[in-house]
């Protein structure tokens, strides 16, 4: 099996669901810290696998994750991948010490909320019954953790399917990316209910 | 993902960087100064043809040997050090579950059936790991997130082109 071809009507359909999706997130994310989070344009990526990780960020540098694996009528990963000192910031912001069990089930709660919030749209937009296991925070190579996650989802093809949006806390040094990887047979289920299967 | 590479260029450093649940398995041979490196990312490749090279073990080991041979190395000196095949996570969508040691185990065997000698390696466990050949050296270094690149093998000098020569 080759790598899949998306045509751009395919792809401007994953973007606005990650937009809607994203969106949801960022809400939810400013209701919880009282501030307002910023949210960039997001893009869909079809790449081949070579180039999968370097599309995402450096791939040697350390980040902390967040995986939010989605089962259900279509099987894919939530990750939100944030910068080491990030995720200090978020976890002062929320009160807890970054890299203590605390700090890292603090970063575990808000990749659940955050995750639960875009799978709740994209739920509700693509009509799909879909749920999510529990978080699992991993704090490592970037490379590392997307390369480990994509081996899971892409199965037989050559190619992946990105879905990435950043976010960002206004006033202080806090960004994050959220990424959809949808496993290949969920990528098919997903373009079908947004109208736009081939 | 999924790339293999070949050199016999001393300069050259044949690298993959962030090895999670993927494998590096590089294939030298010392007395001709030829190393290849491919970046594994599953056990099996049935049913998938035109897969790219490296991808799968059990294509990956042929793939690797085809072209270390045909830059000048001698099937029987090629020996192989791996490295990677952790499992990062506790979960994961369907039945994927420690990939890791699944590829671990796949490329051993692959290594097997084409009596290629493993000469160090360093597998599993929760970490990822960055992997460089550096051809003219003749070693291979390990590095994880934030620490220290580590020697894991040094294949140089090269015993066999010594023992080679004292008979002549």
């Amino acid at each position: 099996m080759s790598a899949p071809d998306y045509t751009d009507m395919q792809l401007d359909a994953m973007r606005e669901l990650a937009n809607i999706g994203s969106g949801q997130a960022a809400t939810a994310l400013a209701s919880m810290l009282g501030k307002e989070v910023e949210l960039s344009v997001p893009r869909a990526l079809a790449l081949p696998l070579a180039d999968a990780v370097d599309a995402v960020g450096p791939a040697e540098k350390t980040v902390s994750s967040v995986v939010l694996p989605i089962f259900g009528e279509i099987d894919a990963l939530v990750l939100l991948l944030f910068p080491t000192e990030d995720a200090a910031t978020l976890c002062s912001m929320l009160g807890v010490e970054a890299g203590t069990e605390v700090g890292d089930s603090a970063i575990g709660e808000i990749g659940n909320i955050l995750g639960t919030s875009y799978i709740n749209a994209l739920a509700s937009m693509a009509g799909l019954a879909i749920e999510p296991k529990p978080p699992h925070v991993v704090t490592d190579m970037l490379g590392a953790i997307v390369a480990s996650l994509l081996s899971q989802t892409v199965g037989e093809t050559d190619s992946a399917l990105v879905l990435d949006t950043g976010l960002a806390v206004a006033g202080v040094q806090c960004e994050l990316s959220f990424l959809l990887l949808p496993t290949t047979g969920g990528i098919a289920e997903l373009l079908g209910r947004l109208g736009v299967g081939s | 993902m999924g790339e293999l590479a070949v050199s016999t260029l001393a300069e050259d450093e044949l690298m993959t960087i962030g090895l999670g649940s993927c494998i590096g398995v590089a294939v030298v041979d010392r007395a001709k100064s030829v190393a290849a490196l491919a970046h594994v990312m599953l056990p099996d490749a049935s049913a998938v043809p035109n897969a790219p090279a490296g991808k799968f073990a059990d294509t990956a080991i042929p793939a690797l040997i085809e072209q270390s041979e045909r830059v000048g190395a001698r099937r029987v000196r090629l020996e192989a050090v791996l490295v990677g095949g952790a499992q990062m996570f506790e979960v994961g969508v369907g039945s994927t579950l420690d990939i890791g040691a699944r590829n671990a185990v796949a490329v051993r065997e692959a290594l097997a059936r084409a009596r290629i000698p493993v000469r160090a390696q360093e597998t599993g466990g929760r970490r990822g790991r960055t992997m460089r050949v550096h051809v003219g050296a003749m070693t291979v270094t390990v590095k994880e997130a934030g620490g220290r690149e580590v020697e894991l093998w040094s294949g140089s000098p090269s015993p066999r082109r010594s023992a080679e020569a004292i008979h002549r």
